[in-house]
């Protein structure tokens, strides 16, 4: 059949090339054709990006921009002015739509330069032109990727204001856009607020739609973690500020609703003083589980500022239990074709639930929705799998369920295993939180956990170069030689190996460490067998822990290294003695010892580890402990305890009472 | 609207007496209807809004001149706004994409679906004129992509493809995308985006008040016999059948 059609788009390629056509006529056809073709369709932005045009329309925008301005002073001419207006539109459109959701396209039009382009156009005569410049910049402004914009320099914030006091819609709506995008830190929020955005945001919330819905996000912006500018501006006198917000979350549209519940959460959130009555926040709750049935972009977000709403508020995950919040998530869950924004919203939101209350964690197991989220953890979005691993680590905060075992089988753990080998460190993070919760299971052996490989890809992951993998791989291994039999934890430890765990004691990160010394401290629990792996390779695990032990200045060290000690000391002699030379190595330098310094730390917990190691180590019906009892007091340490016989913490003043009496049965010579 | 209001007041008042069904004569209800207040500028807003959001530019413009009401938008939008549904509706799809791009190039960028319908309604309109290697190739290039990045999109893609199987598309099950409601719909719903965009909303406010009219009679009548209005175009009361 023959086909003829009207005017047939262009390739490409060919556009590129008419794009440089010195004829004005030509040129500004095929920007008006690029724009159309890219608009709407993410491949065709992609092709043009390979082909190198964004660099081709920025120096057209630059180009006509400058003929332009010349322009003014010398050549009179209206069919020049027309096309160079013409081309400015185009361009700037064409750039925007480059811009718009697509973060290549935004990386490549900041760096065609074209930025201060659009931003001097601003001050452009033509209406049309300052339009087309400020929807472009709207959407340069919505990436992360674009620079902040400062400001606290030169006349940025009068240039910023100039904006917000536009007649022209699409210019304070880019002001605001570039409040939510650049606003950030204290400094920031107060200055913006001096200089009277403030106001000028609220009156925007009487505007058009589009005004309404970039007021709100940018005075959250303004008030998130500030207490002093929410004060300042929901104070006494402009109680209206605050009621005009709360009337926005009725609002006819979505998506203002939505914002508007944004910034009273924000607000809430911020500044304890606000908002704290039980309606409003039974109201929220509402309002957005409302909000999740919105089929668009509302209700992908939806989830998340909901989960902001409860996060860490246990009252607030109460109320929304009681509006039956979990079954309504459960519901879209069910949803084969969910968008895997609002996939990962309604994990972590579900997450946000189950972290506190039983009761959430007991409704959603009943539910069987686990395995909707155990499928999750194959979806093909990383944000998606991330979240389905923090859901799972939040549910399995249930110890109840953990006793049973619930938690502990193939469909639940093999996936997560595998998720060890993630390409991103982030799931594999959060996969190893999901795991090291599982692996608290008292009951059943960790039999399935190892027979998938678990405990090998542990110990991988305990070496790699991301220190947030190693702290949660050691956490895992942590908990899982937690109570654990001899069997068992010697085949961990002769994977392990001596001098690994020595230089992750030595880790350069603080918390790597800390999650070492814990490991260890689980590790030797228990029989005297398991206290013989801290003296493999020649003790050199012991000699680590002393060394850490001295130069250490964070209490949390402290306290799991001193259970470490306190565990070898509870074995036999040899042990002990160990111990005593580990303690004691340092007293004859200048330097304090670190058992001294520990017991007379401001840190109960700190304390109270000290005082066990030497409860241990003076156990009465040993043979050696007067001998380590003289020792202990010709270095201080005993006349110390003695002075701590009425701490303040009363598991220190027992420990010390333990000490004290083990003495006596020594008789009275040590004092 | 307050009009609504009125209605629910009457009908909580019926409530409060009904036990049984309470018989209201004509001339009890005309003068409860008389006791009603009605501005007419109220009304007349409510004229302009429904020439405005349907795009009636001509009527709205000397309804604005008689009446002196003045329309929330300024009426040079709904000339472009016309265009571009007129351009769906006689299929010149091409054509209606470059006039909305036109007018704000952040619609069809932020509004995934909207584009997707338009492009299909394109791929239709190419098939209605027999261009079938011209379909396919624009279909494999525009829309497939389109489809992998949506589940639904990629359905109804597969869909309007089938249309090409048929040697009589007429009779085929998915013969009514051919159908001109389909023009309409892609059409209005295009229209219904640029009102967002404008900040406007998308319906007119009167067919909902008709609605809920209906609603407030259908509610009323398990109370009370009342004269009623049957037929909305005349609006003429109509006697109880008692």
């Amino acid at each position: 059949m023959p086909t003829a059609s009207a005017a047939p788009a262009h390739r490409p390629m060919d556009l590129l090339d008419r794009l440089a056509s010195p004829d004005p006529d030509i040129k500004l056809k095929a920007l008006r054709e690029v724009k159309n073709q890219i608009i709407g369709n993410r491949t065709k932005k992609l092709a043009f990006l390979k082909l190198g045009a964004i660099p081709t329309v920025a120096s057209i925008l630059a180009e006509a921009d400058s003929q332009l301005a010349d322009g003014d002073v010398s050549i009179v001419d209206k069919n020049s002015d027309y096309y160079n207006n013409n081309i400015i539109i185009q361009s700037a459109a064409a750039l925007g739509s480059f811009a718009c959701g697509f973060d290549a396209g935004v990386r490549a039009v900041l760096d065609a330069g074209a930025l201060p382009y659009l931003i001097r156009l601003l001050s452009n005569s033509d209406e049309k032109v300052v339009d087309a410049s400020a929807r472009s910049l709207r959407m340069i402004y919505q990436s992360k990727l674009t620079p902040k914009y400062e400001f606290l320099q030169d006349k940025n914030m009068e240039f910023l204001l100039s904006l917000l006091n536009s007649e022209s819609e699409n210019v304070t709506g880019l002001g605001a856009s570039i409040i939510t995008h650049s606003c950030e830190t204290i400094v920031e929020q107060k200055s913006l607020c001096d200089a009277g955005v403030l106001n000028k945001l609220l009156s925007l919330l009487d505007g058009s739609l589009s005004q309404r819905d970039a007021s709100l996000e940018s005075m959250a912006a303004l008030f998130r973690n500030n207490p002093e500018v929410i004060s300042k501006f929901l104070g006494p006198e402009n109680g209206r500020a605050l009621s005009s917000i709360i009337g926005l979350t009725k609002d006819r549209y979505p998506r203002t609703r939505l914002l508007a519940c944004m910034c009273l959460i924000v607000i809430r959130n911020s500044s304890s003083c606000y908002l704290k009555d039980i309606g409003i926040k039974t109201k929220l709750v509402y309002l957005l589980l409302e909000l999740l049935d919105d089929p668009g972009q509302v209700g992908d977000e939806a989830p998340f500022v909901f989960s902001s709403l409860i996060t860490e508020k246990e009252d607030v995950q109460k109320l929304a239990f009681e509006a039956n919040a979990l079954d309504k998530f459960l519901n879209h869950l069910q949803n084969s074709q969910l968008h895997p924004k609002r996939f990962q919203g309604i994990l972590l939101a579900l997450a946000d639930m189950c972290s506190k209350l039983e009761s959430c964690r007991s409704r959603f197991l009943s539910m069987e929705v686990l395995n909707s989220v155990t499928d999750a953890l194959s979806h093909d979005s990383a944000d998606v799998r991330t979240a389905a691993c923090i859901c799972i680590r939040s549910v399995t905060r249930s110890i109840k369920n953990l006793c049973a075992g619930y938690f502990m089988n193939e469909v639940l753990v093999v996936p997560l295993v595998q998720l060890l080998n993630d390409p991103l460190a982030s799931v594999q993070v959060a996969a190893l939180g999901a795991i090291s919760n599982i692996l608290v299971d008292f009951t059943r052996g960790k039999s399935t956990f190892v027979q998938c490989g678990g405990v090998k890809q542990l110990i991988q992951l305990s070496k790699s170069m991301d220190s947030a993998v190693r702290l949660n791989a050691l956490w895992a291994l942590k908990n899982m030689v937690f109570l654990a039999d001899d069997r068992f934890k010697q085949g961990i430890f002769m994977e392990f190996t001596a001098s690994l765990l020595t230089s992750l004691i030595c880790d350069h990160d603080a918390c790597v460490q800390e999650q070492a010394f814990a490991f260890v401290r689980n590790l030797i629990d228990g029989s005297i067998n398991s206290v013989e792996y801290v003296f493999a390779e020649n003790g050199i695990i012991l000699d680590a822990v002393r060394k850490q032990l001295e130069s250490t200045s964070k209490a949390e060290i402290g306290i799991q290294g001193m259970y470490v000690l306190g565990n070898v000391a509870s074995g036999n002699e040899f042990h002990k003695e160990a111990v005593m030379q580990q303690l004691l190595s340092q007293v004859n330098n200048e330097t304090q010892s670190f058992i001294i310094k520990f017991l007379q730390s401001n840190d109960s917990r700190l304390r109270t580890a000290a005082v066990w190691a030497v409860v241990n180590l003076t156990f009465p019906s040993s043979p050696g402990a007067f001998c380590r009892l003289v020792k202990l007091r010709s270095a201080g340490v005993v006349p110390q305890i003695r002075n701590m016989v009425n701490d303040p913490c009363l598991d220190v003043k027992l420990r010390v009472r333990t000490v004290l009496s083990q003495a006596m049965t020594f008789g009275d010579g040590l004092s | 609207m307050s009009l609504f209001w009125i209605v629910i007041r009457h009908l909580a008042e019926f409530e409060a007496m009904a036990t049984s069904k309470k018989v209201i004569t004509r001339e009890e209800w005309e003068k409860k209807l008389n006791d009603v207040k009605i501005r007419k500028s109220d009304m007349n807003k409510l004229v302009m809004n429904f020439l405005v959001t349907e795009g009636y530019v001509d009527a709205a413009e000397k309804f604005r001149i008689e009446s002196g009401t003045e329309p929330d938008i300024d009426l040079a939008t709904i000339t472009d706004r016309m265009a571009v549904k007129k351009a769906v509706q006689s299929g010149n799809v091409e054509d209606a994409i470059e006039k909305v791009n036109d007018l704000n190039p952040e619609i069809l960028d932020t509004n995934p679906q909207l584009f997707f319908h338009l492009q299909q309604q394109r791929l239709i309109e190419l098939i209605r004129n027999g261009k079938v290697e011209e379909a396919l190739e624009f279909a494999q290039e525009e829309l497939a992509p389109r489809g992998e990045e949506n589940q639904s999109f990629l359905e109804e893609l597969e869909r309007t493809v089938a249309l090409l199987a048929f040697e009589d598309v007429t009779n085929c099950p998915v013969g009514e995308l051919l159908d001109i409601s389909q023009r309409l719909k892609t059409a209005s719903e295009v229209n219904a985006a640029i009102l967002s965009s404008q900040s406007h909303e998308k319906d007119p406010k009167l067919p909902s008040l008709l609605k809920m009219l209906m609603w407030a009679q259908n509610q009323l009548d398990e109370k009370a016999a009342y004269p009623r209005i049957n037929n909305i175009s005349t609006a003429i009361l109509e006697d109880p059948s008692v």
